[in-house]
């Protein structure tokens, strides 16, 4: 594969794709894939037969199963896999082992967002189609820097505002998008469930909510009434850092436009569940679901987070959202499948890595996931190191694959014929464009052959046949066959056998009755805040200090290049302060800046740069050790539940 | 040049004529608007087109790859063997625009031109032959984007092409010959002289097709001069930085644009090889010395760059040729719109404030 | 031309190492020569203030100045460990092969500086890429009229090529004058920016007939030529070589590019004035 263009006649990038999208040959044609499967001996990894290596894999894993439980096994993959092989691994995990343990690796960041979407609107996925951003009048962007992590919106974004659109940019940190908008509300970091609250008051109090849409359409209306009554706007204003007047010119643009889109991202940043039920409760309230132009795009961040979920990677959800507990659901499973499926909520990744899961877990099966770099909430290589059993397939010989007890090739994007479900519910096939090098194979077809060794009865042919099988699992898929998504670009899930062409934005034919909830968000006690000693607060992030670590990234030159710049003139790693907080610190970009947290202290070197918000400090995912010696071991915690953390600076 | 005519129904015929010493290269439909070049076979050969949107993937892939193998160091006997890898596969692009063969001639000014003459890139070109299509199907050949009358490069070449063919309607094609190698066809039977009459029904298609341009950037000689004075407010090149999103797209899809990287990568068996690969001054690491200082670390310093070298007075006649052939290409693909020709409106509505004069004091 | 492969440009010849000097911290000697007669013949012929291109197969390929004058017996380059190639490049042991193209860019054009007089200016590393000019000059003495040599470091241990420092210092008929930012214990010479041996009493810098060669970091090269102007030097006889990422070394990658000019094949030596006039900062 020696290049790569995008195609113009697409209905989400037009033809205009990100600097990542452009080098993306590099992977297949890289020189260091994984040829044939490894096994570790004491001696270092051998290379051995497919036969050998699954029949390896199966007996271990039946070894484990039937001496310490079924959920002694935890199977996690990466939101980069195919539907296709997401399915089989859920499968093998529920229907041939017996455990609920299965999960993205990312569920720490996205999970709040599956949740509340599914309570409020009843869909965890984003409303409406990237392409109808150019329709949207008003569309407000809210922590999520566009330009370096999704630059495909971030351009449908520019140029609507181009074209007329008002945009509104929620976030503390002033990121490339932000310089386009009309409303920028560089709020505290942790402020985020108060400014919308405030906003909700404001469309209530202006009597600009859509009444007509919340009578029909809304329950719970009353108690959220209730609950925005006890926002106040200049209170707020205080509490958030940002002006009165812009919060309430922001909210009555957002009310009035004829429609308004709110764009967020269920990536690396985690965001608390207040703060995105508030978004919500705004669309609800002007009546911007189910309609063109409006709606809420829950941006997933990477290929295809939307589609593994879809299929079921997750602890307490099976394929199509339904909990594990739902009786009914795990019947028509269980006559799909022929097999029992547990009904316990498994673990997922980060209770697993951070203690294997309290010593109960004793192996674990990786697709195309690397927790050793990219799993920013644990120590994944100590917990590795405990394992009894790590099954890792994938492309490279990744930090992950070091710890693996038997590693299984895959084949590259463009040597296979499956499938991937975009951000705005766009089920989309890949086709197979070049052979694969000898040696590797499908992931799919692995997990078949492992489930085939574990006694099971699974017998599919090729992709196409587990798309058949997911389209009698997953309600919303039913119309996705192979063959129907192969025409148009994919098909837009709800894709049901009567409704083939899929669903461009959710409710487009209509509401049912009471078909959403609004959400009471009590206004939230002042975030236990800054205090005279810890002034500061440190916000932890994401953007491109994550891609490094990614694999494509690892194996394109110019990306390497690209996205390893921070790495090589901050070689120890970085903190980002603001220009005048390093003024008046006396910290030139480069120099060493204390941070001094409640827990202990850190050193870093220090990255002076505009977009930081005064009063905040940026520590990258990365940088672990800074995290760590701030708040000592409730760092993790403190990130998945985003609270933010207070600290002093000084000169180091 | 003397111009001959050939059959609308029989123009393919020259397709099968180099097809056979050469690997053709063809454009074709594809999903939607989507249109590409692909080597002919015999199985694709009867979808052909010959009206249709230009190919987004800019034909310089075929004198300069997106990867190009250069050299293989091989390991021997404590020693080592310096190969260079050259590709000798004698091409034909049948269906090359205009602005693309300016597209081509600017690199040909470029790679072969002045103290050194890129090898890899000569042998591809030496064995390449062009046969260039003309635009006149406003429908189907015009993009929105195209603007190759203000970069005077269309919508019909004037040299730098084998063969050039024009539709004339009627069932008819006018051949015109810009090189032996495309002379040497006409003694095929498939052509025959032109009558006075077609040649003036060759001009008035193309007098009335310029009028059929969506787009026309207009005030193009005027950015050169601004470019050229660096008159160019810091302001305006810094409200172009804010709509970069710095992916690289304009410089990939750029016809005329050059830039490569070169990286070393082992292969097996001890042997490396030497690749080079498309870069964009677009991106951040583009000038990062080792050691750490980046002489264009800022978005706008880099956008600011990249005009530069596409307008100044100095480059153009360094190479007595533009790099830029007026093929709307970074347009279509730049997510913030600051394409050549929202850049040359943007620098006109700024600058044209500097222009404004006092009025005179009596 | 000064080409060492017209046929294939970015093909390198094979080089041998024969034996590396330690000089500062980070930063060693290379003596080396082509595995061909031949090709080590047509390279001698190089200019001051030209380049080459070293390739370390697997590691990649790096832009080296040349601190020999033409006039010396050995070839060799002094560099600097700051990325994975010069990394690569740290790690060779006498013996082993390299690549090398070149050499490369205008040089110094030290036959135009005949009769003048020749001011040199260097700070830090910067003496390696002016080593060779300075060595030249001295060389052919009778050629050229006053020669004075200011250099500095941060600090003693900064100095580069100490033992031919020594020498200069020592040698009649020319200047040479050292200085460090902060001295050591040991350090018995002047304390101050480079630009203050300017100042220094007994120093008398010519301003008419003169060109200065001036080489070092950012911020030296800046204060420096503010003195020399302030002293009536016309930019047109200020000389710098620049640096920049390279990556062809011939201009077509475009790295390089400053402005108007490539600074692989325009440069790497440029008149002040030219620097000015480049149309981009440096």
């Amino acid at each position: 594969m020696t290049g790569v263009y995008p195609s113009m006649s697409h209905p989400s990038n037009q033809g205009r794709i990100c600097v990542r999208g452009w080098n993306v040959h590099e992977v297949a044609s890289s020189t260091d894939r994984l040829r044939q499967p490894l096994l570790r001996t004491t001696n270092g990894f051998k290379e051995v037969s497919w036969e050998k290596a699954i029949e390896f894999v199966a007996r271990r894993m039946r070894d484990i199963r039937d001496w310490h439980g079924a959920d002694a096994l935890a199977f996690f993959n990466s939101p980069r896999c195919s539907n296709e092989e997401s399915y089989l691994l859920q499968k093998l995990a529920r229907a041939v082992v017996g455990t609920n343990n299965v999960e993205h690796g990312t569920g720490v960041y996205c999970n709040n967002s599956i949740d509340t979407l599914l309570e409020m609107i009843g869909h965890p996925a984003t409303t409406n189609s990237v392409g109808e951003l150019s329709e949207s009048e008003v569309l407000v962007v809210d922590g999520v820097d566009l330009g370096m992590q999704l630059p495909t919106i971030g351009g449908r974004v520019i140029r609507a505002r181009l074209n007329g659109a008002k945009l509104i940019v929620v976030d503390a940190r002033r990121q490339r998008v932000a310089e386009q908008a009309d409303f920028f509300l560089q709020l505290r970091p942790g402020t985020r469930a108060l400014l919308y609250g405030a906003m909700a008051k404001v469309i209530v109090d202006r009597g600009l909510m859509n009444l007509p849409f919340i009578k029909s359409h809304c329950r719970n209306y009353e108690a959220f009434l209730e609950a925005v009554r006890q926002y106040d706007l200049l209170a707020v204003a205080e509490c958030c850092g940002v002006p009165a007047e812009r919060i309430e010119a922001a909210a009555v643009a957002y009310a009035q436009a004829k429609s308004a889109a709110i764009l967020y991202s269920t990536g690396v940043a985690a965001r608390g569940r207040g703060s995105t039920r508030a978004l919500v409760n705004l669309a609800l309230l002007t009546g911007n679901i189910g309609r063109r132009g409006g709606g809420i795009f829950a941006l997933t961040e990477h290929n295809n987070l939307q589609g593994t979920c879809d299929m079921g990677m997750l602890p307490d959800r099976l394929p199509g959202y339904c909990p594990v507990g739902d009786e009914a659901a795990r019947r028509r499973l269980e006559i799909l499948w022929k097999a029992r499926v547990p009904e316990t909520p498994g673990l997922d990744a980060q209770r697993v890595f951070d203690n294997a899961g309290g010593g109960q877990v004793r192996g674990v099966w990786l697709l195309r996931y690397d927790p050793v770099n990219t799993a920013i909430f644990c120590d994944a290589a100590s917990a590795l190191s405990k394992m009894e059993l790590v099954v890792v397939q994938h492309l490279f010989m990744t930090s992950t694959a070091q710890y693996a007890h038997v590693i299984l090739p895959v084949v590259a994007f463009g040597e296979e014929r499956v499938s991937f479900t975009s951000t705005d519910r766009r089920i989309q096939l890949a086709e197979k464009v070049i052979e694969p090098p000898p040696g590797p194979k499908p992931a799919w077809r692995q997990l078949t052959e492992v489930a085939r060794a574990l006694d099971a009865d699974w017998h599919y042919q090729d992709a196409g046949e587990v798309m058949e099988e997911i389209t009698r699992a997953v309600p919303f898929y039913s119309g996705a066959t192979h063959e129907n998504l192969a025409r148009n670009y994919g098909r837009q899930w709800p894709c049901t056998r009567d409704k083939m062409l899929g669903t461009k934005y959710l409710f487009e034919e209509g509401i049912p009755p009471q078909a959403f909830n609004f959400a009471v968000v009590p206004r939230p006690q002042t975030p236990q805040g800054a205090s005279d000693d810890y002034p500061v607060a440190a916000i932890f992030g994401n953007s491109l200090y994550y891609w490094n670590q990614n694999v494509l990234v690892q194996h394109s030159e110019t990306l390497k290049r690209e996205l390893r710049v921070l790495l090589l003139d901050y070689p120890e790693g970085f903190v980002e302060v603001s220009e005048e907080d390093a003024r008046r610190l006396g910290v030139r970009d480069g120099e060493k800046i204390r941070l001094v947290g409640h827990h202990g202290s850190s050193v870093a070197a220090a990255r002076v740069t505009g977009e930081v918000r005064s009063g905040t400090i940026t520590v990258p995912f990365f940088v672990k050790e800074v995290m760590k010696q701030i708040m000592g071991e409730g760092a993790f915690e403190a990130v998945s539940r985003t609270k933010p953390v207070f600290v002093r600076l000084e000169k180091a | 040049m003397r111009a001959r005519i050939i059959a609308r129904n029989e123009v393919l015929k020259i397709v099968d004529l180099l097809r056979r010493d050469h690997e053709v290269v063809a454009p074709f439909r594809g999903g939607g608007r989507d249109t590409f070049f692909d080597t002919v076979t015999d199985e694709n050969r009867g979808r052909i087109e010959i009206h249709l949107p230009n190919p987004y993937l800019p034909p310089k892939r075929y004198v300069l790859p997106q990867i190009e193998k250069l050299l293989r160091f091989r390991p021997r006997d404590g020693t080592w063997e310096l190969l260079p890898e050259f590709n000798d596969r004698k091409r034909a692009i049948f269906g090359l625009r205009s602005c693309d063969v300016a597209g081509i001639h600017h690199l040909d000014r470029f790679f072969l031109g002045r103290e050194f003459r890129d090898p890899y890139y000569e042998r591809r070109r030496k064995n390449l032959f062009i046969v260039n299509v003309v635009c006149t199907d406003p429908e189907q050949d015009i993009n929105d984007e195209c603007y190759c009358l203000c970069s005077d490069t269309g919508p019909a070449a004037r040299d730098h092409f084998d063969l050039q063919l024009m539709d004339l309607g009627e069932g008819e094609f006018m051949a015109v010959a810009g090189t032996p190698a495309g002379e040497a066809l006409f003694a095929e039977p498939i052509f025959r002289p032109a009558t006075p009459g077609q040649v003036e029904r060759r001009r008035r298609i193309l007098s009335e097709v310029r009028h059929r341009f969506k787009n026309t950037t207009g005030w193009f000689s005027a950015t050169v001069r601004y470019i050229s004075r660096g008159q160019v407010l810091e302001k305006t090149w810094e409200e172009i930085g804010h709509r970069c999103l710095e992916c690289g797209g304009c410089t990939y899809v750029c016809p005329a644009c050059t830039c490569f990287t070169v990286t070393d990568r082992p292969v097996g068996n001890g042997e490396i090889e030497r690749v080079r690969l498309w870069d964009s001054c677009a991106l951040g690491g583009f000038t990062r010395m080792a050691g750490g200082h980046n002489p264009r670390r800022a978005v706008h310093d880099r956008r600011n760059r990249r005009f530069f070298r596409k307008l100044a007075h100095y480059f153009i006649q360094r190479e007595l040729s533009m790099a830029c052939v007026g093929c709307g290409r970074c347009a279509a693909v730049c997510h913030g719109d600051v394409g050549m020709p929202s850049v040359v409106e943007m620098i006109r509505r700024a600058t044209a404030e500097l222009d404004r004069h006092e009025p005179v004091k009596s | 031309m000064n080409q060492s492969n017209p046929e294939n440009i970015y093909l390198p010849k094979l080089a041998v190492l024969d034996r590396v000097v330690d000089e500062i911290d980070e930063v060693k000697t290379f003596f080396w020569h082509f595995k061909e007669e031949a090709d080590q013949a047509a390279f001698r012929r190089f200019r001051p203030g030209q380049f080459a291109q070293v390739s370390i197969f697997g590691a990649g390929e790096f832009p080296a100045s040349l601190p020999p004058s033409p006039t010396e017996e050995e070839t060799f380059f002094t560099i600097r460990k700051v990325g994975s190639v010069t990394d690569a490049l740290h790690r060779l042991r006498p013996g082993q092969e390299f690549g090398v193209r070149g050499p490369y860019g205008n040089g110094f054009p030290m036959e135009q500086y005949h009769g003048r007089n020749l001011v040199f200016v260097a700070g830090g590393i910067g003496l390696i890429p002016l080593r060779s000019c300075i060595v030249y000059a001295l060389a052919n003495r009778d050629k050229f009229g006053k020669i004075q040599i200011f250099y500095g470091a941060r600090v003693p241990k900064d100095l580069m090529y100490q033992p031919l420092l020594r020498e200069w210092e020592k040698a009649g008929g020319f200047e040479c004058y050292l200085t460090v930012d902060r001295p050591d214990a040991d350090w018995k010479g002047h304390v101050g920016v480079v630009g203050s041996l300017f100042k220094k009493s007994g120093v008398q810098v010519p301003v008419a007939n003169t060109t200065a060669f001036v080489c070092g970091p950012p911020v030296m090269f800046r204060f420096v030529i503010k003195d020399l102007l302030a002293m009536g030097l016309p930019e047109t006889d200020i000389v710098s070589t620049l640096e920049r990422y390279m990556k062809c070394g011939v201009g077509k990658c475009g790295h390089c590019c400053i402005g108007v000019a490539y600074v692989c094949v325009d440069g790497p030596v440029f008149t002040f004035q030219q620097i000015r006039k480049l149309g981009e900062d440096i």
